[in-house]
């Protein structure tokens, strides 16, 4: 490793693109730095499914062109990025981890992917996931399972583990994922790196694969709550091709960081420490509520009572929602078609084929779920539980300003453990999934590590749109500590 | 099988009720798709006006044409439906391959627009007038077409995805039709509004307007009231299929019936479609399953909420309605009920011309004949509308004023107005065309100086102001000279006497 | 709420799916979809307020819409791309019926 290479990977995204601007280092060796990680690495990981290593160099080289003529640079000029896989690059071959579009080129961008570029950021590649984001492993995606750089035994999480495990192995400097029920948080504890879920419209969907509408997020995954501000500051606003981005003004998210955390409340949710709570988990957070007690937050308790019903909440809403959204997987437009002699065939055959286990499984409980004569005993009533899931926030966060826990309740477990129990697969999202159904933003930060020596995560929820908090507390608990500095030996 | 216990072959056809139910599939007129800013226009190039939101590409979503929604607001103002202040947006799934997203977007159990009703009635009086109940009125997007091979070894179907997503307001009716002549008129006065509402074009070859039509019998027998099963009849492009697919339907429904005597309780609904060629309809081939379209709220939109603000604002482009303009005429207008049902039926235009000419020339009859006679026929001949017609309202007053003033009769007026609007020429060029002012200064003169030699008290009158005198005046001048052009005339003697 | 399904509901779930089920699958379908519903069952727990509404999306803004504006469509060749069956001008499927 040249000596560029190593103080690279030492550098904030900020740090980044600031050197960047100041010709210290040119976006073009930026950007060779991390395919030459990605070259020396993916083999191994298997965290990008596809290198844009061609565009992100042209990309790299306007950049460049743009610093030696002093023209006007985007805040994230020269900025690696790496893309989940479930997100539209136009272009750039976008899978979702499926057999299904293993040969799908969008013809468009992302909302997010278009700021990201109009930013001056280089998408260098997209990363592995659960197919159509319905894992919490990244083993169910048809190129194969990413592994944790931490310990190759171990995944890296899931649905985006490919997007930690990039940031968390120097592949990429900054990730962005998706996260349906803990999706970037949860590979991000697993990883060591810090994951941001934000408020439920504060990012546009549009061009995110969907896999459950109402509880898809777009959000950042990096080395730091201060990349992460930096990130979202560049995707978060209205985007009128999203109904359901939020009319909310965003604000430069950078500014605010180093703001007292003084007074703040922070509650902690008795919910959240219950049996099944790992004890070296525990032990962590414990450190972790301390750390934030001495930069003078006041910890409070707090509960959230319904979470116990929150996953099987989420389990029908979530599959219900996929079952319509994976519908226009037909091998008619798009996608891999298997022959047929008639349409029901060809439909059947291409869906049997196209689908991995996982996804064909949850397509056919939220089918059922919805059919004629259930609609009412699962997904209306999944939804009215949402309703006072979501109640509980409003009750939670009037009494503090947010709410801390565990991101997991173990650290990263081997490769196989849970592919043979769905059941126990969705247990791992018991802490992750409610933000999802109340819409509320959070985020995981690396808070320590288990015996084995791997990274656990600490998980901050917030109300509504109130991303700034959540990154400041994160900021200032990374200015305290320095787990999320740490980087596997690989 | 429900075993009646009485003899069916004693039942005859004119002693069942036929019931009938509508439902209308409009095309509203937007520029763009119900959900993305592709053209709505019909007949272009195959899947030439997609694009990847219509076309359902991953990560695709839709976001709502306010002026959609504006036009099935306005369609429920006219068809005295309440107007949803809470709608949204409900996905109906199933497969087809030109469904592209695997769900349908419509609206489920808020549909923009709830119970309303149209009053029909038959100037003829073929049928008593009747008040039509409508359920709902919905708007939901459209499907592309597939075009099957129809030839014996069935080869590939074609998808053309150009038509979809655009937007459609599907108006739904209560069972309240007793015949096929109710239906059609129905089908003719809702076509009416929809073109006075300006909120479809309705044309109905190129698919602006569909109906589906659910068709039962009733029969009463004795105490026992027996229904027989439904059947939905698709693909009725024509008010003349429509009208001849229920007829033949509820025939043929009354021959099954005496045959096995089935009831709704024996058979689930089936779909028919009309053959035109074989003036039939005919069992449609159908998946043995039975649809479960799933609907649930469509995750990717958010609700709608009216307020009374929007509401009266587009209450007040709606406008005067057929049944309205056809009451004006007949009251206020003195019309006989068919003049005016012909008039108000050739749309806003003409009745608009109507009314002004009718002010313009102080008489509503002479206005309807006219207009019912000579205009609508120089409209049908041309196959061209009013806003196309030759002569503006103004030259036509001016032209019925020197009838009624006796300078022109009726043949000669007719004429004139022929030459009008064949050579689109004013009223003065048209008759100086047909001969009828070969008249020249010098002449005109003359004969100026001799009607007022001639009528020395009118001319009295003239120059005492009266302007009918100078009418008078110039009608006197036909038995001089018939060519005589009333307008010159009139200048030659206001220049004398002044 | 049911917390299991027989075999028959599984194969006619997966019909409407459009999803083919070999004999075997239809087996292992049925029992995973059964215990993850017996799972999904503890939703019967929840004591639901009287008349508490669903909450449908993560969203409860209303009123989005767009104007009536055209926007350029896509270029046929690039919307017809990535189909596994076009012929230049239409997508191609299996007939409906054979």
């Amino acid at each position: 490793m040249s000596r560029l290479n190593r103080e690279i990977a030492k550098l904030s995204a900020a740090e980044i693109v600031q050197h960047i601007a100041q010709g210290n280092f040119s976006a073009t060796e930026c950007t060779q730095h991390f395919l030459d990680s990605i070259d020396h690495a993916n083999t191994r990981l298997n965290a990008l499914i596809t290198v844009a290593g061609e565009q992100a160099l042209e990309s790299a080289a306007a950049i460049d062109q743009l610093v030696r003529s002093k023209k006007k640079l985007g805040p994230l000029a020269g900025l690696p990025i790496a893309i989940k896989d479930g997100i539209c690059t136009a272009g750039l071959r976008t899978s979702a981890g499926s057999r299904m579009l293993q040969s799908f080129v969008p013809p468009y961008d992302a909302t997010i992917v278009k700021r990201l570029k109009d930013a001056g950021a280089i998408v260098i590649g997209k990363t592995n996931m659960d197919e159509f984001a319905m894992g919490s492993s990244t083993e169910n995606s048809c190129a194969g399972p990413t592994l944790n750089p931490w310990s190759t035994e171990f995944v890296p999480g899931g649905s985006s583990g490919g997007s930690a495990a990039c940031v968390a192995a120097d592949l990429a400097p900054t990730a962005i994922g998706s996260d349906t029920g803990g999706s970037i948080r949860q590979p991000a504890a697993f990883c060591g790196v810090t994951g941001l879920k934000p408020t439920y419209g504060r990012v546009s969907r549009y061009g995110l694969i969907a896999f459950g509408s109402s509880l898809d997020h777009i959000g950042p995954l990096t080395r730091s709550a201060a990349d992460a501000a930096l990130i979202l500051t560049t995707i978060a606003g209205h985007d009128s091709q999203d109904s359901t981005s939020a009319m909310v003004d965003s604000s430069d998210y950078s500014t605010a960081l180093d703001e007292s955390i003084k007074d703040l409340k922070i509650g902690v949710c008795r919910e959240h420490f219950g049996a099944g709570l790992n004890p070296e988990i525990d032990i962590a957070i414990q450190e972790a509520i301390r750390v934030l007690a001495d930069r003078g937050a006041q910890i409070v308790e707090t509960s959230l009572p319904q979470t116990e019903f929150a996953i099987p909440a989420y389990y029908v809403i979530a599959c219900c929602e996929a079952s319509s959204n994976l519908a226009r997987f037909d091998g008619v437009r798009y996608t891999h078609r298997e022959p047929g002699d008639d349409l029901e065939q060809m439909y059947c055959q291409t869906r049997a084929a196209g689908f991995g286990a996982e996804v064909k499984r949850r397509i056919m409980l939220g089918t059922f779920a919805l059919s004629s004569g259930y609609y009412e005993a699962y997904y209306l009533r999944a939804s009215k539980v949402r309703r006072i899931i979501k109640q509980d926030y409003d009750v939670a966060l009037e009494c503090c300003d947010l709410i801390l826990g565990p991101t997991t309740p173990t650290a990263a477990f081997r490769l196989g453990k849970h592919t043979q129990d769905p059941l126990e697969m969705y247990l791992a999202d018991i802490y992750t999934v409610s933000a999802n159904l109340a819409g509320v933003p959070a985020i995981s930060v690396p808070c320590g590590f288990s015996r084995a020596g791997l990274p656990i995560g600490m998980q901050l929820q917030g109300r509504a749109f109130a991303e700034s908090t959540l990154l400041r507390v994160a900021h200032q608990y990374q200015q305290q500590t320095d787990w999320h500095l740490r980087r596997p030996d690989f | 099988m429900n075993q009646t216990t009485f003899d069916r072959s004693a039942i005859k056809f004119q002693d069942v009720t036929t019931v009938i139910g509508l439902e209308v599939h409009v095309q509203l007129q937007t520029h763009t798709k119900l959900f993305c800013g592709c053209a709505t226009t019909f007949g272009g190039q195959p899947n030439t006006q997609t694009c990847p939101i219509c076309c359902g590409l991953p990560g695709t979503l839709p976001v709502l044409n306010e002026r959609a929604l504006q036009l099935a607001i306005k369609t429920g103002l006219a068809l005295n439906c309440e107007i949803a202040r809470h709608t949204k947006w409900d996905r109906k799934n199933y497969f087809y391959p030109d469904l592209p997203k695997g769900y349908q977007i419509s609206q489920f159990d808020q549909p923009i627009c709830g119970a309303g009703y149209l009053d029909i009635s038959d100037s003829k009086a073929a049928f008593p007038a009747r008040r039509i109940r409508l359920e709902r009125a919905h708007l939901e997007e459209d499907a592309g077409k597939s075009l099957h091979d129809e030839s014996p070894q069935g080869g590939r179907s074609k998808i053309d995805l150009n038509r979809a997503g655009t937007p459609l307001l599907e108006i739904v009716t209560k069972p309240d039709f007793r015949s096929a002549a109710e239906a059609k008129a129905f089908l003719v006065e809702l076509k009416l509004i929809l073109g006075y509402l300006r909120v479809s074009d309705c044309n109905m070859q190129e698919g602006s307007l569909r109906c589906d039509a659910n068709v039962n019998l009733h029969v009463a027998c004795g105490e026992e009231k027996i229904a027989t099963p439904i059947v939905e009849i698709k693909n009725l492009n024509s008010f003349r299929a429509a009208e001849r697919a229920i007829e033949f339907e509820a025939e043929r429904q009354f021959q099954v019936w005496q045959k096995n005597g089935a009831t709704i309780n024996d058979a689930p609904k089936q779909t028919r479609g009309w053959d035109d060629s074989i003036q039939a309809t005919v069992l449609q081939r159908e998946k043995e399953e039975s649809a479960d379209y799933r609907y649930f709220p469509d995750p990717d939109l958010i609700a709608y909420h009216t307020s009374d603000v929007e509401i009266e604002s587009i209450r007040g482009q709606v406008g005067q309605l057929p049944a309205e303009l056809r009451a004006l005429l007949t009251t206020t207008h003195q019309l006989k009920p068919y003049d005016a049902d012909v008039i108000v039926g050739q749309g806003r235009g003409v009745v608009e011309f109507f009314l002004e000419m009718a002010a313009g020339c102080g008489n509503s009859r002479t206005a309807a004949n006219w207009v019912g006679q000579e205009v609508l026929r120089y409209l049908n001949e041309t196959n061209t509308t009013i806003e196309q017609y030759p002569v503006t309202v103004a030259e036509f007053v001016e032209l019925l004023a020197l009838i009624s003033a006796g300078q022109m009769d009726q043949t000669r007026g007719k004429s004139v107005l022929n030459e009008m609007t064949e050579s689109k020429s004013g009223l003065a060029s048209a008759i100086q065309k047909l001969g009828f002012v070969a008249v020249g200064t010098e002449e005109m003169r003359h004969l100026a100086e001799q009607l007022i030699a001639e009528n020395p008290d009118l001319a009295q009158q003239i120059r005492d102001g009266n302007a009918k005198a100078i009418g008078a005046l110039i009608g006197k001048a036909r038995k001089l000279n018939p060519n005589a052009n009333p307008g010159v005339l009139k200048t030659e003697i206001q220049d004398l006497l002044s | 709420m049911s917390d299991s399904i027989d075999r028959e509901t599984a194969m006619q779930v997966a019909r409407l799916a459009r999803i083919h089920l070999s004999d075997d699958a239809a087996t292992e379908c049925q029992q995973q979809l059964s215990q993850i519903l017996a799972y999904i069952g503890k939703l019967n727990e929840v004591q639901l307020p009287d008349n508490v509404l669903p909450f449908f999306g993560a969203t409860e803004s209303v009123n989005a819409v767009r104007a009536d504006l055209l926007v350029n469509s896509f270029p046929r060749e690039v919307m017809l791309k990535n189909s596994p069956d076009t012929d230049g001008e239409f997508y191609r499927v299996p007939p409906v019926f054979k």
